[in-house]
């Protein structure tokens, strides 16, 4: 809503207040102003000029040579407008001044003759699009006076940001209320009453056949109206605010609705037919309908149409027709001020994609009481600005009328809700500045009457909002709750999240958020085959982009655009992950499953970033990201049905995104909890990512499900340890992990820890075998190991990997 | 023997103190102290040559010149290490960057969102979290937003079929406890919500931290004293912060929040639109519309509840100008936080 203080001070007065002062004021009162803009700014530089003699230019045909008289001197001007003469008082930019679109104006030579100055247009002051010629002013003007002082332009445009609640506001009248509320004053209406209509001698009938949506409608008649320009002080409020003057009629039906909040419509009365208007719901005879934006329309059984004799002539409260509008020649015209049902305009205005001024305060709420005041209003204006006689009586249906709201208002529930204590008279006060009636004052309980403009009313505690905003939110104390101490349960899950995130961050990786919606197409890049659940996408039905159409079902194909873009700028060395939600949709149009997911991804340099001084320069592979999820594991301390999850090198459980050569499952007996690989090649292909890149994906929805490896102290050793190397050439295929885990499963007495050291293959070992180098550490909790049982023990063990694998002993060792 | 232990001791006093670096250490103590060929060995192995009667009196000598040779090294020794850097490696360039691990960060995002969960479970609040796909119900019809009511143009709402839709704030969450547990009650929720909106100030997807306060007697001024205090825990001790009236159907009454511009600290300036104040997040009393439909008596309960953009504060707290910047997840923005 837009108001300049030139219009709210016809309704109150501001006196010397500032108008950041009074936006500031305003925002305090919940009405946010967003700007405050200082109008007509530069054109205290423009003076008035008076034309004193007028000649064709030499060397031009259309251009003039003026004598001007600027106040102060006569100077020579060119000109270019067609409607300067002698005598004519205009608008004159001199040298030096900046007009509003930033030109300069400058002495100049126009074809030979000099120019001391320029004769300007409204739309090159900006006062409004004429461009028809330069301004022409009073003739009794003296010249060389600003401006801004000759049409007293001196003013301020306040934007004010309304919330919904407030359609009260949408009008100056609103503003102007809040106002003489906190300033004391008693408002002055531009029109205070208007007389009762009755219908009686009228030539032209309302019906009301859909009372519920329109529970009020009200018209009267013009004739002998002259359609022309509205006068200036009318078109510079409306240009002030934003519309655009059209002719004095619309002008004035704009100017009024913006004044008092009333939606008013013009209807040329010779094209209503039968001189009847009907307000009913379209039937099918109605056919289509088109509106004065010359767009035709398809009409819906509960849309709410102002029909004549023979058919609809408006969509009531959301634009009128092409056929009854006013045109230059109308000269009858017949001014509806009327009420709507909010909920069914703005459900017109949606379906038709048609939001206006009017939509906008009908679906807020227009107070049903202005209706015949506004009216009166815009007729006297009419009747002032074009020619117009109105007719004596009109007609003025209310069907729905309904009683004021009356609340009770408890003054110990103001006091105990605000954290205040104010006395009933007080509060009675408040109300009552914002003309609301009150009644009881002194009394425990308040009788509240609620004016019709402020349809937000409706509850006790609508009014201790309203007291509160009265009293000055700013002007409440500052306290702390006493609330009882306790301790909800922790979420799990978000514990879980949070260490995975840590041990992520600590190993290197940043974190991504991604958007939860993707491009469907992740699907097919990531070769999902069509009866994969995480097909099952939750589709928007008004997506942004069709790159954020779906919600996502698995975290790999962000974060693989996040490498690729940060490839692309020169970052190939990275460590990402992401802890989300990932969505499964259930049955259609249901809430699907969410999953809290966590995937991440590794490519490039080991160590990003560090020197290859201190860290040799490798590469990222499969054993980071195994590193990675062996230490979440191990930070999580989470244990499956019988005893650690399972890293399970397969190529029968691999995804289709993945490398079968190089799949590790992360499994608790049957189930996979989680799943590393490489991507697969063909897939970085499509992406333009030309570097392997690791990923791991695992559920900790499922891992939250596992139970946790209680902390449990085991004393620390008093004996030495005692070290033993194993160096063992076996068969190349021979998975050095199972050396590990068979000298685990060997449960041979004192073996504490076992390790692998290095794997080697090449020369000096031959073809088809490596050497794989184990540390056994053997340790008793009652005595210090003596050479010859770790000697024994040691044999044995390493007797049952020989025999185990085929492997011998490695020589020179 | 004597002259020749005297002459060695000597000797050893003389050249220990010609010593003056750790590395000539060694070489003396093999020189006279060495237990295989020191020349104090030597001597003494030599004693069993030497009469019996001398014997213990050349003996006892040998072992003075012993522990005095020995005590002056090891005084030496210490000398040594104490005036020298004896522990550092010959040669390494202390100038050189430390040997440095490379570690990841949490998203800025993340970091505020948890930074601000911290301080609301400072204040005794739970963490409660909800589906990012809400039902109409819980995202609207229970906070008291109709179907057609106005407030919905406040929600550029992502839809998934007539009841379904991305939530556009976490106050369903609200709804969802209220309706399962008694009052007192203390949560707060963080999450993403989503509006279809997107350009320089928004993004499709953001992270909201909704907060409410229900119980006897819970006033304005409370919440007031929560939302002020939390202000100024996650901004700056003195930080200035104004409430004014809103509207949001779920509130009544309803405020908006300003904290004094943190970037020009209220002269006014871009940021702040030169009003030397910005908006930071909407709250109110919970109206007792909600309150009655999960069953609560407004006469009885009251509270409060609050809703925070996480990002807003981010870009605040660290001077971040485009939002889009969050979700392209660029290393050179991600590593600077």
């Amino acid at each position: 809503m837009k108001f300049t203080l030139s219009w709210l001070s016809t309704f109150v007065s501001i006196g010397d207040m500032a108008p950041e002062a009074l936006a500031e004021k305003l925002t305090m009162l919940g009405l946010e102003v967003d700007a405050v803009g200082r109008l007509y700014q530069g054109l205290d530089q423009i003076i008035t000029a008076k034309v004193l003699s007028v000649q064709k230019h030499p060397n031009a045909d259309r251009l003039s040579l003026c004598e001007v008289d600027t106040g102060e001197e006569t100077v020579p001007v060119v000109c270019g407008a067609p409607n300067v003469y002698q005598g004519m008082v205009t608008a004159m930019a001199r040298p030096g001044v900046r007009l509003p679109d930033g030109m300069k104006i400058k002495k100049a030579k126009v074809r030979g003759e000099q120019s001391l100055g320029m004769l300007c247009s409204a739309r090159e002051l900006g006062l409004s699009e004429d461009h028809q010629g330069i301004m022409a002013l009073e003739e009794t003007l003296a010249a060389g006076i600003s401006l801004t002082e000759a049409l007293e332009l001196s003013d301020t445009m306040i934007e004010v940001d309304l919330t919904p609640n407030r359609p009260d506001c949408a009008s100056v009248l609103g503003i102007a209320r809040e106002v003489a509320g906190f300033t004391g004053q008693t408002l002055q209406l531009p029109v205070d009453n208007a007389p009762a209509l009755d219908g009686e001698g009228i030539d032209f009938s309302v019906t009301i056949d859909d009372p519920a949506l329109c529970p009020r409608y009200t018209a009267r008649k013009l004739t002998g109206v002259t359609i022309g320009p509205s006068p200036w002080w009318l078109q510079r409020q409306l240009l002030a605010v934003g519309l655009r003057p059209i002719n004095n009629i619309v002008d004035i039906t704009n100017f009024v609705m913006l004044e008092y909040g009333q939606p008013l419509h013009a209807f040329d009365f010779k094209k209503i037919r039968q001189g009847k208007i009907v307000v009913r719901r379209p039937q099918e005879s109605d056919g289509t309908f088109t509106t004065l934006d010359g767009v035709e329309r398809t009409l819906e059984s509960d849309m709410l149409m102002i029909c004549d004799g023979e058919g609809p002539v408006a969509v009531a409260g959301v634009m009128g027709g092409l056929e009854s509008e006013g045109t230059e020649a109308t000269t009858e015209i017949l001014l509806e001020s009327a009420c709507f049902d909010p909920v069914s305009i703005r459900k017109t205005a949606r379906r038709l994609n048609l939001p206006s001024e009017a939509s906008y305060r009908f679906e807020r709420g227009v107070d049903p009481n202005i209706t015949l005041l506004a009216m009166e209003r815009a007729v006297q204006l009419m009747v002032e600005l074009s020619g117009a006689t109105v007719s004596e009586n009109g007609a003025d249906e209310y069907p729905g009328r309904q009683p004021l709201v009356e609340l009770d208002l408890r003054v110990e529930r103001v006091c105990r809700l605000l954290g205040l204590s104010l006395s009933s008279e007080e509060i009675a006060a408040y109300l009552q500045s914002i003309e609301f009636e009150v009644s009881g004052a002194g009394e425990p309980v308040l009788h509240v009457v609620v004016p019709s403009f402020r349809p937000d009313i409706e509850r006790e505690v609508d009014l201790v909002e309203e007291i509160a905003r009265l009293y000055g939110y700013n002007e409440i104390p500052t306290t702390m709750p006493t609330i009882g101490m306790d301790y909800p349960d922790r979420d799990g899950l978000r514990l879980i999240r949070k260490k995975t995130a840590a041990v992520c961050t600590g190993r290197g990786f940043y974190e991504a958020i991604n958007y939860s919606f993707v491009d469907e197409k992740h699907l097919d890049l990531m070769r999902l085959p069509e009866e994969d659940a995480r097909r099952k996408v939750t589709r928007l039905l008004n997506p942004l982009t069709e790159e954020q159409a779906v919600m996502r079902s698995m975290l790999l194909p962000g974060l693989l655009e996040n490498v690729q873009r940060n490839i692309n700028h020169q970052q190939p060395d990275l460590r990402l992950f992401e802890v989300g939600k990932i969505f499964i949709q259930q049955e259609k149009g249901g809430q699907p499953e969410e999953r809290y997911q966590l995937c991440a991804v590794c490519s490039g340099s080991r160590y990003p970033g560090a020197s290859p001084m201190y860290f040799s320069d490798q590469q990222s592979d499969l054993l980071d990201i195994k590193g990675l999820a062996e230490d979440i594991l191990e930070s999580l301390r989470i244990q499956g049905t019988n005893g650690a999850l399972d890293f399970v090198i397969t190529s029968e459980a691999c995804q289709p995104y993945a490398d079968p050569s190089a799949f590790i499952s992360l499994v608790d007996g049957e189930t996979e909890v989680g799943r590393m690989s490489l991507v697969k090649a063909d897939i970085l292909q499509d992406m333009g990512i030309k570097q392997p890149v690791c990923f791991f994906e695992c559920d900790l929805d499922l891992i939250n499900d596992l139970d946790v490896i209680k902390k449990r102290f085991v004393s620390i050793p008093k004996y030495p340890m005692v070290k033993r190397d194993i160096a063992l050439l076996v068969p190349e295929k021979v998975p050095a992990g199972e050396l590990l885990q068979a000298i685990r499963n060997h449960k041979a007495e004192h073996v504490e820890s076992v390790d692998i050291f290095d794997v080697y293959s090449g020369k000096p070992i031959e073809a088809g075998m490596k050497s794989v180098a184990l540390s056994v550490t053997y340790r008793s909790t009652k005595k210090t190991l003596d050479d010859v049982t770790v000697d024994r023990i040691h044999e044995k063990i390493v007797n049952s990997l020989m025999t185990g694998f085929g492997g011998r002993y490695r020589e020179g060792t | 023997m004597k002259e020749e232990l005297s002459r060695l001791k000597s000797e050893a006093i003389e050249s220990l103190q010609r010593i003056s670096q750790a590395s000539e250490l060694e070489p003396f103590r093999v020189r006279f102290l060495g237990r295989k060929g020191g020349s104090l060995t030597g001597i003494m192995r030599r004693l069993s040559e030497v009469s019996k009667e001398d014997r213990p009196k050349l003996g006892q000598l040998a072992n003075t010149v012993k522990e005095e040779i020995t005590t002056l090294f090891e005084q030496k020794k210490k000398d040594l290490a104490q005036h020298s850097g004896t522990q550092t490696k010959k040669g390494l360039d202390l100038s050189l960057p430390g040997r440095r691990i490379p570690f990841g960060k949490l998203h800025p995002v993340t970091q505020v969102m948890e930074e601000m969960c911290a301080i609301f479970e400072g204040m005794g609040f739970a963490v409660a979290e909800g589906p990012d796909v809400e039902t109409d119900h819980y995202n609207f019809e229970a906070l008291n937003i109709p179907k057609h009511h106005p407030a919905r143009d406040m929600h550029d709402t992502f839809y998934v079929s007539d009841s379904i839709l991305l939530r556009t704030h976490t106050s369903p969450m609200q709804a969802r406890i209220m309706e399962t547990q008694d009052p007192p009650l203390r949560y707060i929720a963080p999450g993403k919500v989503y509006r279809c909106d997107s350009d320089i100030t928004h993004t499709p997807m953001f992270v909201q931290v909704e907060g409410f306060l229900v119980d006897r007697d819970v006033s304005f001024a409370d919440l007031k004293g929560v939302l002020t205090s939390f202000l100024q825990q996650i901004f700056t001790k003195d930080l200035a912060v104004r409430f004014r009236p809103s509207f949001f159907p779920f509130t009544e009454p309803s405020a908006e929040v300003d904290i004094a511009c943190v970037i020009c600290g209220g002269e006014g300036c871009r940021v702040c639109k030169r009003t030397g104040w910005i908006e930071i997040l909407g709250a109110g009393l919970i109206d007792p519309e909600v309150m009655k439909m999960v069953g609560y008596d407004p006469d009885e309960y009251s509270g409060f509840a609050f809703g925070l953009g996480v990002e807003r504060i981010a870009m605040l707290k660290y001077g971040i100008n485009d939002i889009r910047l969050y979700y392209e997840n660029d290393l050179r923005f991600l590593s600077q936080f």
